[in-house]
């Protein structure tokens, strides 16, 4: 077993086991903390991949800013609040839990029909990178690769994207304004 | 397996470094406060009291570790270990002098800026662990002013990365000198290639980086949690903020996170806006000051002299400022530094397009 895959099994190990233990912990703040653990791993993962921008673009916006935002959520929230979550009914199989189980199995499922359907050895799109010698080298530069297909093949998603992100913003900017008095 | 072992003692060293630094930069700290404030600082313990802080961390090594009764016990004994590596995984990326880097990353700065907000969460867990009021307003605090500092920040090493088209820190520590491949010019007329030295550095080849620089420095103040912006561990109204808790041990590799730091944004500000490990001395005529003090040993000395200015800056403004309010440091950052940072980057944009 070579570096690499023995770096990949234990990335993928740990971000499974920390990923369950964020579904089944009871302590909540924990569990945020042991998000950061699922997300780290995965940033590993990525860089693994070869994805070593979208790897630490995953710490920047996921570490940085989501998992603070949780903590803050929490923080703010008081004791009461917290306890009152953690005392719902914790048994992992209940009827009220059924709509839950049925859409995690049925996702299961497809996850792993396409699974077992792709020939992952020799996908078609992956052999005409290949052929055409576009495939993504250890040495290649991705971030100008990155910012030429956004700015170029992209850029209308990309633009689609952003308009979200602002009406977002807009929104945000309303619900927090304080009203005037008419 | 030689490869490993290298890569060990690299690390070993950097650990060694940061330790080393934290002892003479607590001891320094003390110095300039006492200088400031007239007043003599450390003088009993050695020549000068310059074994005080040695004195001090055997102290905080024999001391016993508490652990409060109602603390998260895991969160709180991981924290400090959390914000010290952190701070101390950013040192892997950068460059010291030309050809010597831990590791030559083409997106060194990208992974910089994304270590150093992990410091953020490790800052919340201390507050959280600790289960005291005073810690979690620290942490909060310190994270909600870390979070909004970013921003400037971020724009305003954007605003290099315009214009190095880099974020390879190596790359961008060479183009600022004599051994640039590509044309440096001064202030985007005069042609500096063969001169190099300070006419070379990113502030002065395009002069509003100067502005980008400033705003820079002062988001990383904030970021490093160093008055004027140290709310977050306000004396006179939190105790001591997030690391309240925290005796012997723990405490010391809260300070040494802290230190490791300040060392760690003023070598990035050295690194993007003040010319890395370029020598300030140009080429005149036939003295070649600038071919004579560029290389390895010389680039260390460089590095360093500049970063311990910078630091030397930062001691300075906390024993002269006083500590901005929450309400006027969320005025600064969203009002000010923001649009500045905005506006820098625009320029850079023009700049690099029909300037340089």
């Amino acid at each position: 077993m070579t570096m690499v895959k023995a770096l990949f099994y234990l990335l993928g190990f740990m971000t499974l086991a920390s990923a369950l233990f964020v579904a089944a912990s009871k302590n909540l703040v924990r569990s945020v903390f042991m998000f950061f653990v699922t997300l780290l791993s995965l940033a590993g993962l990525y860089v693994l991949a070869l994805a070593d921008f979208v790897a630490i673009t995953q710490v920047v916006i996921y570490v940085g800013g989501i998992l603070v935002l949780m903590l803050f959520a929490f923080m703010l929230s008081g004791k009461e609040t917290l306890s009152n979550i953690q005392q719902q009914n914790s048994r992992f199989i209940s009827v009220s839990h059924l709509p839950v189980l049925l859409l995690a199995v049925l996702f299961f499922i497809v996850l792993i029909n396409i699974l077992f359907k792709a020939d992952i050895n020799n996908l078609q799109w992956t052999n005409k990178a290949a052929s055409y010698k576009l495939d993504v080298r250890p040495d290649s530069q991705m971030t100008s690769n990155i910012g030429t297909n956004l700015m170029t093949t992209y850029l209308l998603p990309f633009e689609a994207i952003s308009i979200l992100l602002m009406m977002a913003l807009v929104g945000a900017a309303h619900l927090s304004r304080k009203e005037k008095k008419a | 397996m030689n490869f490993y072992i290298k890569y060990l003692i690299v690390a070993i060293g950097l650990f060694a470094f940061s330790g080393f630094f934290a002892l003479f930069g607590v001891y320094a700290e003390r110095k300039v406060s006492a200088f400031i404030q007239d007043r003599l600082g450390p003088t009993e313990t050695g020549k000068f009291g310059l074994l005080q802080t040695i004195a001090d961390v055997i102290k905080l090594l024999i001391k016993e570790s508490i652990i409060p009764a109602a603390a998260d016990k895991l969160l709180f004994m991981l924290s400090p270990a959390i914000i010290f590596i952190a701070v101390y995984m950013g040192f892997a990326a950068i460059p010291w002098a030309p050809g010597i880097a831990p590791s030559n990353l083409n997106l060194g700065l990208y992974y910089i800026f994304a270590i150093l907000s992990i410091e953020t969460l490790g800052i919340l867990m201390a507050g959280w662990g600790s289960n005291n009021k005073y810690s979690i307003l620290g942490a909060m605090r310190s994270a909600a002013q870390i979070v909004s500092y970013e921003i400037p920040a971020g724009f305003a090493i954007i605003a290099v990365v315009m214009i190095a088209q880099t974020m390879n820190l190596q790359t961008i520590a060479a183009q600022q000198g004599i051994m640039s491949s590509e044309k440096a010019s001064f202030l985007g007329i005069w042609n500096v290639s063969q001169y190099g030295g300070i006419l070379a550095w990113n502030i002065f080849r395009a002069p509003h980086l100067i502005i980008a620089f400033v705003i820079y420095f002062i988001a990383s103040l904030a970021e490093s949690n160093r008055a004027p912006f140290d709310i977050p561990e306000a004396e006179s109204e939190l105790v001591a903020g997030f690391h309240t808790e925290f005796t012997g041990m723990r405490f010391a590799f809260v300070f040494l996170a802290e230190y490791s730091m300040m060392f760690l944004v003023s070598m990035v500000a050295v690194i993007l806006f003040l010319g890395a490990w370029n020598t300030p001395l140009p080429n005149i005529g036939s003295v070649r000051l600038a071919d004579w003090t560029t290389g390895a040993a010389w680039g260390i000395f460089w590095t360093a002299l500049k970063v311990l200015a910078l630091v030397g800056v930062q001691m300075w403004i906390r024993w002269t400022l006083p500590r901005l309010r929450v309400d006027q440091l969320m005025n600064l950052c969203w009002k000010v530094l923001t649009p500045l940072a905005f506006v820098c980057m625009l320029i850079s944009g023009i700049w690099r397009l029909w300037v340089m």
